[in-house]
């Protein structure tokens, strides 16, 4: 029996009508119902506009009304709790690659549920992909390659995201620029994919290149939020 | 990074944090990949290889992640242990040894001279650890690097201060997963057997302690642990109570060889098993009813005031079963404790100063907890959650003072499940052997 990624235990074989009803394909399942359900979804009828957060209402935060308006907005699929926060540590920091399939199918869900010309995820540093060894991003979606016609600056992420304040995040130069080989984006979407939505800062330094570059609007999905 | 990090030890870096380590720094492949196989280097495990697969065909391995991840984009870096002690910390500690026990001490410091593999077993309650104090203060004394390992934490916390106390010029390292502070290079450190997956040719000798403990026993990592941490030439030394059929096995073909210190430090044997079957206890608590032998032992205790055990299979009934009891026996006061309850330790202290009579419990007070005078009831002893190794700890709860040395350990079963059956073969073994013992030495009386 194949045991939860997450948990270790085996998983149970039948297959219950809320778990038909959850967000969890009806596939091989890779993590159990109970560990399932410690990720909280977050539902778009109760969510800000502008960035994806879980609210009573769908109405703009009070963090988004801060920002300059642009065309962009963002959608979170989960809201980052504690067992999101544990399964970042294990699959991000502590490299457990293993642990991509268990977003894999319900990020493929919500990407093909949106009409774009390009899907984009963010790209990570050459130094992450030397010591962490993939796009934790990519990793969801496919390969866990980092080739993309976004791409870091070599001033990017001098210190890890993770050890910044707010405050040194929203202050970040511009950390990203278009290959050469980037599209014609005028009058396109696109889709930029990224883990987590905290500040926005990231995110939303990719969506003002693509947006300069031409772009009609950008939509941001993210695993969290 | 210093170099004394890197003494006996095996630690994974990336080529970015591997830039200034010391000149006589080896570096080791991490991950051996061949067509075949993909074996990590530090756990020993055979990897599956779409599991362990990274783009650009890179590999890590997931079975040791906890310890940092292992992968083809590190490298193991590992300076040969030079025993590099200038000061010696030798044994301060004043007690007495029983005969017996000085008689164990002698043949375990043989053993360490000899540079040999065994395995001591030793009844609960026999006084390992001071046996062990001879052998190490040998030990350290020529300079030796020497290393306690238990599967277990929390016997790792209990014998850090105890040898802390007997070697009290001597700096020991602690290692274990829960710990935030740095490493540091000691002549004798306590580990978990986890822990030892960083080391590499390190001791001289190892003793691991409560070797059947879970989860040694089920993981075939930890036993290439013990070996990897092991100098080429060097000294093992296995310590239970309880000794797994795959230990006895390793004994029978002569990988190890087997000492018994079969009488408890007051002399005594251990307690015997009295098994009462009852088909349906379980059904007739449930209904708040006790069965009848239970009924008799409790009136027993409530009259004379005997404090007592009650082992249960499940949490679930730790509730059910003292209904009952406090329905019967209103006089009796007691409390129900279990592995994960937030008031653990208060409850044990309670019962340790008699503030309650009695506890029932799940497996968590097998090992480790010391209750002077008490009796055990063990109920659904047959369940496949109590193995052979759980009976027999729990049996040694029983009898551990000098002032009540004998005791009741009686299990209530549906049948004779293969586990109790082992159990009371164990117990009489030894017992077996420490009525033995007593005869050849009819002069040795306990020392104070
Ligand atoms: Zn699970
Ligand atoms: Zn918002
Ligand atoms: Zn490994």
């Amino acid at each position: 029996m194949p045991a939860c990624l997450l948990c270790h235990r085996s998983t149970e074989p039948k297959i219950s009508l809320p778990w038909i009803l959850s967000w969890q394909p009806l596939q091989q399942p890779v993590v159990c119902q109970a560990c399932w359900e410690t990720f909280t979804p977050i539902f778009s009828s109760q969510a800000c506009i502008g960035c994806g957060r879980a609210q009573t209402q769908r109405s703009l935060c009070h963090d988004c009304q801060r920002w300059a308006p642009m065309a962009f907005d963002n959608r979170a699929l989960f809201t980052y709790n504690e067992a999101m926060q544990a399964y970042f540590e294990q699959y991000k920091f502590k490299g457990d690659y293993r642990l991509r399939q268990v977003f894999r199918a319900v990020l493929t869900a919500k990407l093909v549920s949106i009409q774009a010309d390009f899907i984009v995820p963010i790209p990570v540093t050459p130094d992450t992909m030397i010591t962490r060894g993939f796009n934790q991003v990519t990793g969801w979606l496919n390969d866990g390659e980092n080739l993309s016609w976004l791409r870091t600056t070599d001033a990017a992420k001098p210190i890890p995201q993770s050890h910044k304040t707010r405050q040194d995040r929203l202050l970040t130069a511009q950390p990203f620029e278009l290959s050469p080989d980037a599209p014609d984006l005028r009058t396109k979407t696109v889709l930029l994919i990224d883990d987590v939505y905290t500040t926005g800062r990231t995110i939303r330094h990719a969506a003002i290149l693509i947006l300069e570059n031409g772009a009609k609007s950008v939509i941001g999905i993210t695993l969290a939020r | 990074m210093q170099a004394t990090e890197l003494y006996g030890r095996q630690l994974v870096l990336t080529p970015l944090a591997a830039k200034e380590l010391p000149a006589e720094t080896q570096k080791l492949e991490a991950l051996h990949v061949t067509a075949q196989q993909l074996q990590c280097q530090r756990c020993g495990s055979l990897l599956d290889r779409q599991l362990a697969q990274l783009p650009r065909h890179q590999f890590y391995c997931y079975a040791c992640i906890t310890l940092g991840r292992v992968s083809t984009l590190t490298s193991l870096y590992h300076i040969s242990e030079p025993n590099d002690f200038p000061k010696k910390g030798e044994l301060t500690w004043q007690g007495q040894l029983t005969a017996q026990q000085a008689a164990c001490a002698t043949m375990i410091r043989h053993q360490f001279e000899a540079h040999q593999r065994q395995l001591l077993w030793a009844v609960t309650g026999a006084g390992k650890t001071e046996m062990l104090f001879p052998g190490l203060a040998w030990a350290l004394a020529q300079g030796w690097r020497v290393a306690i390992a238990s599967p277990r934490v929390d016997v790792c916390l209990e014998l850090y201060p105890r040898l802390q106390a007997a070697f009290s010029n001597l700096e020991i390292a602690l290692l274990h997963g829960h710990q935030t502070d740095p490493y540091r290079y000691c002549q004798l450190t306590i580990c978990t057997t986890h822990q030892l997956l960083r080391f590499r040719e390190a001791f001289d000798v190892l003793i691991v302690d409560e070797v059947d403990a879970f989860p040694f026993a089920a993981n075939p990592r930890l036993g290439h642990a013990v070996e990897q941490a092991l100098k080429p030439v060097s000294a093992l030394l296995y310590l239970t109570a309880t000794p797994s059929q795959d230990l006895l096995r390793q004994v029978r073909r002569h990988e190890l060889g087997l000492s018994y210190l079969p009488l408890r430090f007051h002399q005594q044997l251990l307690p015997t098993i009295k098994v009462t079957l009852q088909a349906r206890w379980w059904a007739k608590l449930k209904v708040g009813c006790l069965p009848r032998p239970l009924r008799r032992w409790l009136a027993d205790y409530a009259n004379r005031g005997q404090r007592f055990l009650i082992f249960v299979p499940r949490v679930a009934q730790l509730a059910v079963v003292q209904a009952a009891v406090q329905q019967a026996y209103p006089e009796l006061k007691g409390l129900t404790v279990h592995a994960t309850d937030p008031e653990r330790l208060a409850k044990v202290q309670a019962m340790r100063a008699s503030n309650v009579q009695y506890l029932i419990t799940t497996t968590i007070l097998e090992r480790g907890v010391t209750l002077p005078g008490i009796d055990v009831i063990v109920l659904g002893a047959d369940d496949p959650i109590f193995s052979t190794a759980a009976l027999v700890q729990i049996a040694g709860r029983v009898g551990r003072s000098s002032e009540r040395p004998t005791g009741l350990v009686r299990f209530i079963c549906q049948s004779y499940a293969r586990p109790v059956k082992r159990a009371i073969r164990q117990i009489k073994l030894v017992n077996r052997k420490g009525r033995r013992l007593r005869a050849s030495m009819p002069v040795v009386s306990p020392l104070d």
